[in-house]
């Protein structure tokens, strides 16, 4: 029992639905059905909404196997479903991510209703992108819909979907990380107070966010069973509902503009000869190496990290700039590109461990390690805008991949240049012999290239 | 009518309220748009029936 204990866990953010849970056995995970469950997961089966859904990419597949509950005695099914390759967290994705993920999840929930479901729950951690498209996660979240009930999950629908894409469209788009401090949505009397005035004027924001606040602390400690009982909901007006949610949020927008990156390859220091150089040796080292997952830090639009996902590479863009993966996010979502996953990321305070007992959302490096690295263009803006020494990051990368591929930024180079331009060079130890000396501690130089036209060398390193 | 008695999300109080008076207002909404279109229909206009089952692919996205 203990041998197998030891070799089974429940997995730490499943633990708040009776209905069921997802633990892993062996390194292969599964979901446990629980009895109380049985009879709604045989409509959802039964219903043609598990598979329409499924097939359209919607909703996580999964096969039931014959394989023993790890809590038999409330078990009704164990189901093993679909393993994605990489999971991330709404405070990592763009305003469109967002978007998508709480569109999805309203075309779920009316496609539910109209099959005699509802979801009881609308957490946007229930959503991942998989193949370039926001998909449910949680094959537990539907319930019975009986006629005349609200949606039990439009609360949490507001706080997780609706008051942050309000935040970034109407006041700033970096509030989305307020997801990171309020990680059941943000509060509706926050997010009420945080908007501008003339969102009042917007009729669907003015009901979802700001009435739905007031309503909020007004009935906050009373008893509506009464009123409750008085009125229904009819199936029609809560569809209606749904449409003004999805309306409302359809016609929220964000376009990049001014921020940091968006146009940094209209004004990189590369010229062409350099930048298609750069290009070839990434896409060599690539088909050479092999690897099954790539992760490019500071990918920017993703330019160099499709170098990788086009040769059916599974490759994670993270970018600090809100716009730059916002751009890279909208190119997926065009050409309906299947591999590549852009996300949200500072690299100097990646996303940390959170929620109960530090264990329902994984850190960024726990996440790791993947078997390629990029670096490129990178390390000068941690080694001299973040005073990174160079052994840590070293040390860092090594924590990160198997392989590693490189780019080391002079002073000599413009981009650096500018960095120092305005502070003090402290940075005595920041050259290309004491960069290869430092990172052959923890790697192995397999390659070194020195790009034609530029300054910068490329490296392809091996973790010893 | 009865709620399901083992909601495992609070759906609070105010939530509820807020979503029977806006279920309420797109409802009236909605009765007086398709008696509207009753009307019209009964004057002799030709009124498009709308589509039920979309595109499955149509509302996920924009």
């Amino acid at each position: 029992m203990t041998i197998l204990k030891s070799k089974q866990t429940q997995h730490p953010a499943s633990f708040r639905d009776p209905s069921g849970f997802l633990f892993t056995r062996k390194g292969l995970l599964y979901r446990q059905v629980n009895q109380k469950y049985a009879e709604e997961y045989a409509l959802l089966m039964e219903s043609g909404i598990y598979e329409s859904l499924s097939k359209a990419g919607r909703l996580v597949a999964h096969q039931e196997v014959d394989i023993a509950p790890i809590q038999p005695e409330k078990a009704f099914k164990v189901l093993q479903p679909e393993r994605l390759p990489f999971i991330s967290y709404p405070y990592e994705w763009s305003f469109s991510q967002l978007k998508s993920a709480a569109l999805t999840t309203l075309a779920i929930q009316k496609r539910a209703l109209n099959a005699g479901m509802s979801l009881k729950d609308a957490s946007a951690y229930n959503i991942q992108f998989h193949q370039g498209k926001a998909m449910l996660i949680d094959t537990l979240s539907f319930e019975f819909y009986k006629e005349g009930e609200p949606w039990v999950a439009y609360k949490q629908f507001c706080q997780h979907f609706l008051a942050p894409l309000a935040l970034m469209a109407k006041k700033d788009i970096r509030l989305s990380q307020l997801l990171r401090v309020y990680i059941d949505g943000i509060p509706l009397d926050l997010a009420s107070d945080l908007l501008p005035k003339s969102t009042k004027l917007n009729a669907g924001l003015m009901m979802h966010i700001h009435l739905h606040a007031k309503a909020q602390s007004k009935y906050a400690n009373e008893d509506i069973q009464e009123e409750k009982t008085k009125k229904e909901i009819s199936k029609d007006a809560l569809l209606s509902m749904i449409e003004s949610l999805r309306n409302t949020i359809k016609k929220l927008e964000w376009n990049p503009a001014g921020t940091e990156w968006g146009n940094y390859y209209e004004i990189t220091n590369y010229s062409d000869t350099a930048f298609l150089h750069k290009k070839e040796l990434i896409s060599d080292w690539v088909a050479e190496k092999e690897p099954n997952e790539v992760w490019d830090l500071g990918g920017n639009n993703g330019v160099f990290s499709r170098l990788a996902s086009e040769q059916d590479v599974f490759t994670v863009s993270f970018d600090i700039d809100p716009a730059a993966v916002e751009q890279n996010y909208r190119q997926v979502k065009e050409a309906k590109e299947t591999n590549l996953l852009p996300l949200v990321l500072d690299l100097t305070n990646p996303s940390p461990a959170l929620g109960w007992h530090n264990n329902e959302r994984e850190s960024f490096t726990e996440r790791a390690p993947v078997d390629m690295v990029f670096a490129l263009a990178l390390i000068h803006h941690l080694a001299i805008s973040n005073n990174v020494p160079l052994q840590q990051l070293a040390d860092f990368f090594s924590d990160m991949g198997k392989w590693l591929i490189i780019e080391f930024v002079p002073k000599s180079d413009s981009q650096v240049k500018k960095l120092l331009q305005s502070r003090k060079d402290i940075f005595d130890e920041y050259t290309l012999e004491d960069f290869e000396r430092v990172f052959e501690s923890r790697f192995t130089i397999q390659k070194k290239v020195k790009i034609n036209e530029a300054e910068r060398h490329l490296y392809l390193m091996k973790k010893r | 009518m009865h709620y399901s008695p083992a909601l495992y999300l609070d759906p609070g109080s105010g939530s509820i309220l807020i979503q029977l008076t806006v279920a309420a207002l797109l409802g009236a909404g909605l009765f007086i748009r398709t008696q509207w279109t009753k009307i019209k229909q009964m004057l002799g206009k030709d009124v498009p029936e709308a589509n039920e089952e979309e595109n499955i692919d149509d509302d996920f996205e924009e």
